[in-house]
């Protein structure tokens, strides 16, 4: 990839990221199985953790 | 008929080999935790868009090989380029996996490195060629369950051993500065933050989790939809612990023995068996990493055999022959194939580790191969010259930029999966559209927004649920 790409600040990529789990979260959770079987929820629960290890490491 | 708990712990059982603990502990050795990515960004988002989006269209859709769907949806071309692609692909993996078990064998017992894996493919050989391993899923179990109490016994030996955590971070951060952080910078030559991204969480890990047969045959297995997809989704908490497992033991060895260097980083794990792990353990351990990693090499190479045979002799060498014939074709085609790994297994030195030889040799056609099948799946529009095209130009870009310009093979997935999306509605949009008799049962709308099941979604919203 070009040299102009290395200047990019390393936060970038937790913003994109924490938008790519943002979206994803947002997207499953708009699409008997209700309350525990309720995948929607897992789905956001997923990507929350997902963002807060993100946001740790 | 499983329910969903059994299709998860199947899919996590398979998606954790010997070669997994070998190669992520060694990425981890090199890398740091940025070799957890693969765990996280590189499959978790997967994962959640297969469970809601993928797993679904497959149910629906009946049981598909994806060169199958391939086949189906653009034409024979297609087909048997991908055949070609994930044969050729097959045989190289097995010289990786030759190289792992070498250096598994010269790491714990000091045999040679040549000897190891001339022993190695011996026993592969002889075994595979008679018949296979007998009782295979039994084995297996067993295998992965000695694997992961060995797994924990060396986390949990290696952390007391340096101190806990605390003491992990203080005896590596001075030297390796950015092995405790998941993103590395720009200028990493192997996995930059950016090629993370793009490659590896937009491309390699939707290619696997969404498309890959080995995952979708777990979930076809399931009592019902929901099982298929609670099943998948419900696989991922127990998949963000594996780095646990398998990267920190390679963070451990590089605080206890600073001292490897170039390909040797990926003995960590071997290295930590043999000193960490008290005698009786430590050889059960070792057994059952040695025997797990020759039942890959045994699956792969009957894998490798029936794709050469089914796909490429039989259909364009000799159509109709007895099934004795056919199978001996196989047995030939199998000792050809270990002669090759053989071959094949030192090249392996040349990338920087095991983990990333692997993930390089799929970069080369998985974007490709994803690109054309999510258009297959999700547009109409898609014509079968497109996808030829597209999978044609998409495995032109990767080799060029894998093997001309040495690029990551992250961005080689990357461009390589644009190219080939580009291309392929480039040249659909030029050619005859495909009639829809072609294409029922086979995209994404037609298959999901099937009539009857619009007539239950709306009886359903009528009744207030």
């Amino acid at each position: 990839m070009g040299d102009w790409l290395t200047g990019l600040p390393l936060w970038w990529g937790k913003v994109i990221a924490a938008v790519f789990f943002l979206g994803i979260a947002v997207w499953a959770w708009r699409r008997d199985n209700r309350g525990w079987r309720d995948l929607r929820v897992w789905a956001s629960v997923l990507m929350a953790i997902q963002f807060l290890l993100y946001l740790a490491f | 008929m499983l329910p969903w708990w059994v299709i998860s712990m199947s899919i996590i059982g398979t998606n954790i080999g010997a070669y997994d603990y070998m190669g992520a502990a060694g990425g981890a050795y090199r890398f740091g935790i940025a070799q957890a990515n693969y765990e996280w960004i590189g499959a978790i988002p997967a994962m959640v868009l297969s469970a809601l989006l993928f797993v679904p269209y497959y149910w629906k859709a009946g049981v598909y090989t994806v060169p199958e769907f391939l086949g189906r949806r653009y034409n024979l071309a297609v087909r048997v380029i991908e055949a070609l692609l994930w044969g050729a692909f097959l045989a190289c993996v097995l010289g990786v996996f030759f190289w792992a078990a070498g250096l598994m064998l010269n790491e714990y017992l000091g045999i040679p490195i040549w000897v190891s894996l001339l022993v190695t493919a011996t026993i592969v050989g002889v075994y595979t060629i008679t018949g296979g391993l007998a009782a295979v899923a039994m084995t297996d179990v067993v295998q992965l369950l000695v694997m992961f109490i060995g797994g924990v016994a060396l986390t949990v030996l290696g952390l007391w051993t340096v101190g806990g955590w605390s003491g992990l971070v203080a005896s590596i951060t001075p030297t390796h500065p950015n092995h405790f952080n998941l993103f590395l910078p720009l200028d990493d030559p192997v996995i930059p933050w950016l090629g993370m991204i793009l490659g590896l969480a937009f491309v390699l890990s939707p290619a696997w989790w969404c498309c890959h047969q080995a995952i979708i045959q777990r979930t076809l297995g399931a009592r019902s939809e929901w099982d298929a997809k609670a099943g998948m989704m419900f696989a991922a908490f127990p998949k963000m612990f594996i780095p646990v497992l398998v990267v920190l033991p390679g963070l451990l060895a590089l605080s206890l023995n600073p001292d490897l260097v170039g390909p040797d980083m990926d003995r960590a794990f071997p290295w930590l068996i043999r000193n960490l792990l008290p005698a009786g353990l430590a050889g059960l351990v070792f057994a059952a990493f040695m025997a797990a990693l020759i039942s890959s090499v045994d699956s792969t190479l009957n894998s490798a055999a029936t794709v050469w045979t089914r796909d490429i002799y039989q259909r364009f060498f000799v159509k109709t022959a007895s099934d004795r014939h056919y199978l001996n074709v196989g047995r030939i085609l199998t000792f050809v194939f270990v002669l090759w790994a053989i071959a094949f297994a030192p090249v392996t030195k040349q990338f920087p580790g095991i983990y990333v030889a692997m993930q390089s040799l799929l970069s080369i056609f998985q974007g490709p191969t994803f690109a054309i099948t999510l258009l297959g799946i999700g547009w109409r529009r898609a014509t079968q010259w497109g996808g030829l095209f597209g999978l044609l130009a998409g495995v032109a870009i990767s080799s060029a930029l894998f093997f001309a310009a040495g690029w990551s093979f992250l961005y080689v997935a990357w461009w390589s999966f644009v190219g080939a999306l580009v291309v392929t509605v480039v040249v659909s949009l030029l050619t005859r559209p495909e009639p829809t008799s072609k294409l029922e049962g086979l995209v994404y709308g037609l298959v999901m927004k099937d009539d009857e099941i619009q007539d239950v979604i709306s009886r359903r919203a009528e009744g207030g649920e």
